[in-house]
This record gives C-alpha cells, sequence and structure tokens, in this order.
C-alpha cells in the first residue's frame, strides 16, 4: 500500500480552478520532488494534503486512511509534518522553545501540565540545533533570527516533530550554496525512514535529491519520471525549464 | 523568588498594621490583582484578549452574595429576602434554592461561571473566531449579562443590588470583612492562584498555549488541537476571575450589576496592561499601584488622575507593550550582562 | 415563574408601532454604525472610542447651540468638521503605529475614550444638559398605530440620506474609488501611487465626523452625560461585526437588529430584549463570522 495516495482532486475558489483532477501516489521512504511553474498549483497540493484548505473533490488518503476531510491537527497527529513557503516559527519564543514545541507524541493539553520533559528531549534539541547550526543561539528569541536561520529553525522543528511524511515547501529559498548543500545531505539521509515530498524551483538541488520528479502545470500532472525523463520530456521543457534543460 | 518575597511581604502585614481599613482596603486590591492575573494569562500568555473577565468575576460574585443572603434568612421565621418581598415574590425562586447550603452556594459561585467560559469559550475557539472578534464577543456577552442581573429584578435585586445584612460565615466562623482573617483569605488565594498559575505558565502546556498565540497555525500544523488549548486557558482564567469575585463579595458585603459593569473588566484589562500583561507580577503590581493611586487622591484629584490614567494607559500601548514591569527587567538585564562582564574579566585576570 | 411574568399578548396596533420604533432604532443604530464600519472596512481599526466620539459630537453640539446661539441644523455640519479634525488629529499620532496591531489599536482606542469620557467630566460637570431641537420639529405624530416623534422621524429620513450620500461618495467618486482600493488591497494601492497615509488619515476623519454629527441628533433625544457613549458602542459594534464590510450589510444588519430589539422589547421588556439579542448575535458570529453579506472575504 502506498503511503499517500491523492485521487484526483480539485480544488476550486469560486469560479477560479487552481487544481483539476491531479492524481499523485507515493510509496513510503521515497523522495518526491513535486515542480512546476508558479501558479502551477503545488503549494495548494500541500495545503490540501495537510488540510489547510478543504478539497473541492477527489480523495486523499494515509495509510489508507481517508484524511479528505480531517483537520490540520488530526492530519499533523497521523503523521504528517510542514515546512511552509514562508517559514512559519513562534516568533516570540526562543529557538530553544520552538524546538521544545514541536516535540512530542503526547498533544493533549492536561499530559502537557504535567510534563516534566526528559533527557532524550534535551539530547535531541542538542544533535537537531547543532544539525541546524543554531546551538549557539538557543535562547535568542527566534523573531530577531534572520530569513534564513528562520528556514533552518522551521526545517529543525519539523525534524523534532519527527513525522511519517515530511511536506517542504521550498526549502532552500535564499540559502547559501553550501546551506543548499547541507540541506541535500540531511534530506538524503531522511530517505527511507521518512517520505519527503518537495517543492522546488532549485534544479541542481532537485538533481541532488530526487528519487521521482512530478511537474504540474495549471493544476494538473504535465509529467512523472526520473530526473533524465523529465529533463528530457518535451512538454516539461515548453513549459518550464526552457530548452536549454537542467544546468 | 520575588513572587514569594512579595507574598512574605503582604502575609505581615497585618502584624505590622493594626489598621482595619487599610486591610479591607488591601483586601479590595488583591482581588483587582486576582482580576488582572486572570487577564494576564488568558491574554498575555494565551493571546486572547477578553473583555469580559468580569462575567466570571459577577456570576461568582452573585453566587457568593446569594450564598451570603440565605445565610441570614431562616426557613421558618424568614426564609425571603426582604428584596423579593418588595418585588411581591410569595416564595423563594427555584434558583435561589440550592443557596441554603453554604457549601453548595459555594460550589455554584465557581462551578457556574468557569462552566459558562466552557461552553462559551468552545463556541468561539471551535469556530477560530480570534483577534478582536474574540474581543467583541466577550463585550457584547457581557453587556448581556448585565442586562440580565439589571433587569431580573426580583432575583437578582436589580440595580439595588443584594447586600447580605451578616459577614460570611463559614465552619462557624464569622470573616469579618476588616479582619486581618479576610484579608489572608484574599492574600491567600491571590498567592495560591498565582503560583500556580506561574508553573502552569513554565510547564510545556504554558509554552504550547503561548506558541498558539504566536502562530496558531503553526501550532495546529505540530499536532495541537488549538482550540482545545485556547478553551482550557480560558476556562481557567474564568476560574481565577471567580476566586475574585468570591473574595469580593466577601470583602465588601455587597453585589450589584456593577460587578458586570464593561468598566470593571476593561478596567483589569488597564491594570494588566500597565504592570505587565506578561508577568503575573506585572499584572499584580499594576493593580495594587493604580487602585492605590486612585484611592489616595482626593475626589477632584481623581478627575484629573483618570484622565493620566488614560494617558498612561496609551502610552504604554504605543510604546512599552510589556508594561511599565519590562522597565525593570530591562535595567536588572543591564546589571546582570555588568555582573557577568565583570566577573569574565576577574577569571581572564586570574588566569594571566 | 409564569408565562404572563414574561410574554405581553399580542396585539395589532401596539405591534405595528413597535415595528415603527424597530425602525427608529434601527436607523439610530445605522448613523451611529456607519462611522466605525467604514474605518473598521478600510483600515481593519476596531475604534473603541466611537461611543465617546458620539458624546463628543452631542457636547460640542450643546456647546454651539446654547454658548453660540447657533441653529441646530448648522450645528450638525459643524460637528461632523470639528469632530472630524479632531479624529483626523488622532489617527496622525496614535492610530498611526499601531496598524500592525489591531489588539493593540483596540486598547490604545480604548484609552482614548477613557480620557475623553473622563475631559468632559472635568470640563461640563456630571449634571444633565439638554440639546434642544427647533420648535417646529417637536411635534408628535399619532396617527393610528403609529406613535412616533418628530426628531425620530428626521432620524430616520437622515440615515436614509446618509446611507445614499455615502454609497454615492464610495461608488462614484474617484476619492470613494481610492478608499475601496486601499480596503481590498493596501500595498497594491499604495503601488498604484494612492496615498494610503492619506487615505486612513480622511477615512477616519470621515469616520469621526460622522459620529460626531451622529451626537448632536442623538444628543438631543436624550439627556447629555458623559457616560453616554457607553449606550452606543456595543450596538454599534454588533451592527458592523454582524453587517460585515460594507455599506448595505450594515443597512441590512442594523434594520435586522433594530426590529428584533424593539419586537423582543414589545414582548418582554428593553433589558431582556438586549440580552436575547446580544445572545442571539453571538451565537450568529459563531456560525457566520464574515456577516451577513460579505462572503468570505478574509476577516481582518
Amino acid at each position: 500500500m502506498n503511503l499517500l495516495e491523492i485521487n484526483s482532486i480539485t480544488k476550486r475558489y469560486g469560479d477560479y480552478t487552481v487544481i483539476d483532477g491531479f492524481s499523485l501516489s507515493i510509496k513510503n521512504g521515497e523522495l518526491r520532488c513535486l515542480l512546476g511553474p508558479n501558479g502551477a498549483g503545488k503549494t495548494t497540493c500541500l495545503d490540501l494534503i495537510s488540510g489547510r484548505q478543504p478539497l473541492s473533490g477527489g480523495s486523499i488518503f494515509l495509510n489508507g486512511v481517508d484524511i479528505t476531510s480531517s483537520n490540520e491537527h488530526q492530519i499533523a497527529r497521523r503523521g504528517i509534518g510542514r515546512k511552509f513557503q514562508i517559514p512559519a516559527v513562534f516568533k516570540e519564543l526562543s529557538v530553544m522553545d520552538n524546538l521544545e514545541v514541536a516535540y512530542g507524541k503526547e498533544k493533549g493539553p492536561f499530559y502537557n501540565m504535567f510534563d516534566p520533559g526528559n533527557s532524550s528531549r534535551n539530547k535531541k534539541i542538542q544533535e537537531i540545533s547543532e544539525l541546524i547550526g543554531l546551538q549557539d543561539r538557543l535562547n535568542v528569541i527566534s523573531g530577531v533570527l534572520s530569513h534564513g536561520e528562520t528556514q533552518w529553525l522551521e526545517i529543525g522543528m519539523v525534524l523534532m516533530q519527527d513525522p511519517n511524511l515530511m511536506l517542504m515547501d521550498e526549502p532552500t529559498a535564499g540559502m547559501t550554496e553550501k546551506e543548499t548543500y547541507k540541506t541535500s545531505q540531511i534530506f538524503n539521509s531522511l530517505k527511507g525512514r521518512h517520505t519527503l515530498i518537495v517543492v522546488e524551483h532549485d534544479m541542481s538541488f532537485v538533481r541532488e535529491i530526487a528519487d521521482t520528479i512530478t511537474v504540474m502545470h495549471m493544476g494538473q500532472l504535465l509529467a512523472e519520471g526520473s530526473i533524465s525523463e523529465i529533463e528530457n520530456n518535451k512538454k516539461v521543457r515548453a513549459v518550464y525549464l526552457g530548452t536549454e534543460g537542467i544546468h | 523568588m520575588a513572587y514569594i518575597t512579595l507574598f512574605a511581604i503582604l502575609a505581615l502585614v497585618p502584624i505590622v498594621f493594626d489598621d482595619s481599613f487599610l486591610l479591607n482596603q488591601l483586601s479590595r486590591y488583591s482581588v483587582f490583582a486576582m482580576l488582572a492575573v486572570s487577564v494576564s494569562l488568558v491574554w498575555g500568555i494565551g493571546g486572547i484578549l477578553s473583555l469580559g473577565q468580569g462575567i466570571a468575576f459577577g456570576l461568582a460574585a452573585y453566587g457568593m452574595g446569594m450564598t451570603m443572603q440565605m445565610q441570614f434568612q431562616d426557613p421558618i421565621t424568614n426564609p425571603i429576602p426582604s428584596f423579593m418581598l418588595t418585588n411581591e415574590l410569595e416564595h423563594l425562586p427555584l434558583l435561589w434554592e440550592p443557596f441554603w447550603s453554604t457549601p453548595l452556594g459555594l460550589m455554584l459561585a465557581w462551578l457556574v461561571p468557569v462552566t459558562f467560559f466552557v461552553g462559551f469559550g468552545a463556541m468561539m475557539f471551535q469556530a477560530r473566531v480570534a483577534g478582536v472578534f474574540v474581543s467583541i464577543m466577550t463585550l457584547a456577552m457581557l453587556a448581556a449579562w448585565y442586562s440580565m442581573a439589571y433587569d431580573m429584578q426580583p432575583f437578582t435585586a436589580g440595580f439595588n443590588g443584594i447586600s447580605p445584612p451578616l459577614p460570611f460565615s463559614i465552619f462557624g466562623v464569622d470573616i469579618d470583612p476588616y479582619s486581618p482573617l479576610a484579608y489572608w483569605i484574599c492574600i491567600g488565594f491571590l498567592g495560591t492562584l498565582t503560583i500556580l498559575t506561574k508553573l502552569l505558565i513554565h510547564s510545556k502546556f504554558g509554552l504550547i498555549v503561548q506558541a498558539t498565540r504566536d502562530d496558531a497555525e503553526r501550532a495546529r500544523f505540530l499536532g495541537y488541537n488549538v482550540a482545545y488549548y485556547q478553551v482550557v486557558v480560558f476556562a481557567i482564567s474564568g476560574f481565577i476571575a471567580a476566586c475574585a469575585g468570591i473574595c469580593w463579595v466577601m470583602v465588601v458585603q455587597y453585589v450589584s450589576p456593577t460587578s458586570l459593569e464593561l468598566s470593571m473588566s476593561v478596567s483589569a484589562v488597564v491594570w494588566a496592561a500597565v504592570g505587565g500583561r506578561l508577568s503575573l507580577m506585572g499584572a499584580i503590581l499594576g493593580a495594587f499601584l493604580v487602585n492605590g493611586i486612585q484611592s489616595y487622591m482626593g475626589d477632584e484629584l481623581q478627575q484629573v488622575w483618570m484622565i493620566i490614567l488614560g494617558f498612561i494607559f496609551i502610552g504604554v500601548v504605543l510604546f512599552l507593550p510589556k508594561g511599565l514591569i519590562s522597565i525593570f527587567e530591562y535595567i536588572f538585564s543591564i546589571f546582570d550582562s555588568k555582573i557577568i562582564k565583570q566577573s569574565k574579566n576577574q577569571t581572564e585576570n586570574e588566569a594571566l | 415563574m409564569s408565562v404572563n411574568f414574561f410574554w405581553k399578548a399580542f396585539e395589532l396596533y401596539p405591534f405595528l408601532n413597535a415595528l415603527f420604533i424597530g425602525l427608529s432604532l434601527a436607523s439610530i443604530w445605522f448613523i451611529a454604525a456607519i462611522g466605525l464600519a467604514i474605518i473598521y472596512g478600510t483600515m481593519g481599526v476596531v475604534n473603541m472610542a466611537h461611543g465617546e466620539f458620539i458624546m463628543v459630537g452631542a457636547y460640542t453640539t450643546y456647546v454651539l447651540q446654547s454658548l453660540l446661539g447657533i441653529n441646530f441644523f448648522i450645528c450638525l455640519p459643524l460637528v461632523f468638521i470639528i469632530v472630524g479634525l479632531f479624529g483626523w488629529g488622532v489617527e496622525r499620532t496614535i492610530i498611526r503605529s499601531l496598524y500592525k496591531r489591531p489588539l493593540d489599536t483596540l486598547l490604545a482606542t480604548w484609552g482614548i475614550s477613557l480620557v475623553l469620557v473622563q475631559a468632559v467630566r472635568l470640563i461640563f460637570g456630571t449634571s444633565p444638559l439638554y440639546v434642544s431641537v427647533p420648535n417646529w420639529l417637536n411635534f408628535q405624530i399619532d396617527f393610528s398605530f403609529l406613535h412616533l416623534s418628530g426628531l425620530r422621524l428626521l432620524i430616520i429620513i437622515i440615515a436614509m440620506g446618509l446611507f445614499f450620500a455615502t454609497w454615492f461618495l464610495i461608488n462614484r467618486t474617484s476619492w470613494g474609488m481610492r478608499i475601496r482600493a486601499v480596503m481590498q488591497d493596501k500595498e497594491m494601492a499604495s503601488c498604484f501611487g494612492i496615498n494610503t497615509d492619506h487615505v486612513y488619515g480622511l477615512t477616519f476623519a470621515y469616520g469621526a465626523g460622522l459620529a460626531g454629527a451622529a451626537g448632536g441628533l442623538f444628543g438631543a433625544l436624550k439627556t447629555l452625560f458623559p457616560d453616554m457613549g457607553s449606550g452606543y458602542i456595543v450596538e454599534a459594534f454588533l451592527v458592523v461585526v454582524v453587517g460585515g464590510i460594507g455599506l448595505l450589510g450594515t443597512v441590512f444588519s442594523a434594520t435586522a437588529l433594530g426590529e428584533l430589539n424593539s419586537v423582543f422589547s414589545y414582548f418582554t421588556n428593553d433589558t431582556f430584549a438586549r440580552f436575547v439579542l446580544f445572545t442571539l448575535v453571538v451565537v450568529f458570529l459563531r456560525f457566520r463570522p464574515q456577516g451577513i453579506l460579505t462572503d468570505g472575504l478574509k476577516r481582518r
């Protein structure tokens, strides 16, 4: 059984159709890149999967369970985590607090009133903060971090959350080449244990990480396949890559 | 630790001063401080600007007033409060029956407001009402309850209010509003509630609530049922406000629709804002300070003071959103870093 | 508690009269709310001092009328300008710095309302004052089921006139177009060369001026006292949130709320009616937070 099954989903805003009969299957442990020009519907697709927007048609199954009408926190608990296009962190809380909030399997208020915290949590915070390069900034209020650091923090939070399926929306936006490379290393290490859907524009990054690529255009599936298949696909070149291919 | 110092100082007051009027004043201030703490919790920590904390305060106050009134009544010789007789009621209304029993009355005084807050909160937060809309809804609900209390004269004595003739009596002890006992009960409530709330804020629950304040959507995507958290924090703040209402009537022996007035609820917000909404200590000091100054102004100065308070409030909102206490915190942090620098220099010198 | 305790029996003529009173209430609430609606709709600002702007308008009318002997009908536009200028000043100094912080705006405007009430108290004292209408308005319509004072009739007429005037202003003038552009998207509007600061300042002034003029009218209805603003603010808020962002919505909600209040009032009494009305609004908002007519536009 596939981890994620998206069956012919549609999303309309009034008369305007953003996604039109789009289908997708993701296997456990794979890393799928979702590509396409701006306005193709990639972020909307992530919105629909994570429950941020309701579907206008079609259905979505996670591990065989219908999550079409579940709301955000239910879906998150089922094991989907998300990193947003515009990094979303808790601005009045410190870096460490942000990571702490993201951690924990128990999500109910009363349990958390009495949760004393434990060493494995602290260890993980240390681990992840080193991975994202913020180990010296743990007590800094996250509102003052730079854009790049905020990106990293959000990635760190998703790692702390440790969900089965990770939705990453333009994770390398605003990153340097070195940082992009580091991100690709992290993502590659996550493959297998975790499943990832990555929306990206940076094609060299995509080349480093992608198993399979799905290209969207105008809310529909344009092409799907390995990196070389996509590169050589005429439709994709016409619409998205330009005739020179991937650099 | 500053909290313990504060409460220790407050507890010692009756021993040092023998002024029963002062004790009663300070008891009233501690009630206001409780209200400010309730606002600080729901707004500073929870990010929910509720203008209706007065609902819990007022409902609990009426519950306490009814309990105290019924302590005065006797089932055989004097079963009906006089204001009801004036309103031509012949039997005690069903609503009042439970208040014959003091324990039951007290329990209702807590239970009714908290239950209302749970229900009202659930209704708002499930629908993801947020920001100014919450403020307006709590405002409207408060106005609705005010109308009820004002209007249902036979039940609530209308705008005259209920004045139980005797002080509150429990476990056979009469609690004179001007006594150290009443004072210690109020301070006791304030201290206990404040410390428990502080513990709550520093727990993971508190952290998650602050997260929902900063970015509710992000919290949802981490798996937290934000509406549930909001209802819980709202209900706890209602509980604190209810405690304040109960202590209030114990201390002033009177309850009227004034407890449900908008000015009471908004004043609580003013105290918390001026003192410091993110800090319980700030909220408490804000309540004591503002009310203290207000009482010590004569009648004429009082009018001017209200204008000054208005300007201070505007100033705090514009320039010092964390309240006056942030000034102290800033000064302390400068000292702290100076001390750290000094000891660093020392150890460097020693190493050389 | 028997049923008769609450409910009066239904009689046609008094009931129809109640409907007309509802219309009068609706017109009052519409005039009170329209300034608030425009400010909220354009700027997302919840002006807690709106009731006090009304009150200041009433007191200003009093001053103009009794101390300067100005005719009632000339007072109204004068008060509009005076309170409008005052509103413009408030916007420039206080509101301007708080645009990204709606809750703080609510609180700051509350602070302004506190200051205004106290200032008026200091200047005028608490004894009730009166604004009087010209004698020819002092008539009472007593026609079968209709009992309405001349002033209330005037208010209904003014409300209708105000509706058309505002509609014209917003939809048919270039100024109104700028307001609509800023309402939709402030950043975009400024990219097109619209001076958004200017628009905000003048919009706030317009809303404040309307409140002031409303105060002049309402001052004649009852006596003036410093707290009188609080009698309008909650109702005005409810009209605005129930009506949603939009002129038509404000009209509908003012009418609906006014009539409902009057009808409940007829069957029970005024304060209980208020309780039921407010509770209904709270429940309504839970199910339709965008208001009666707005269709799911982003709520500020």
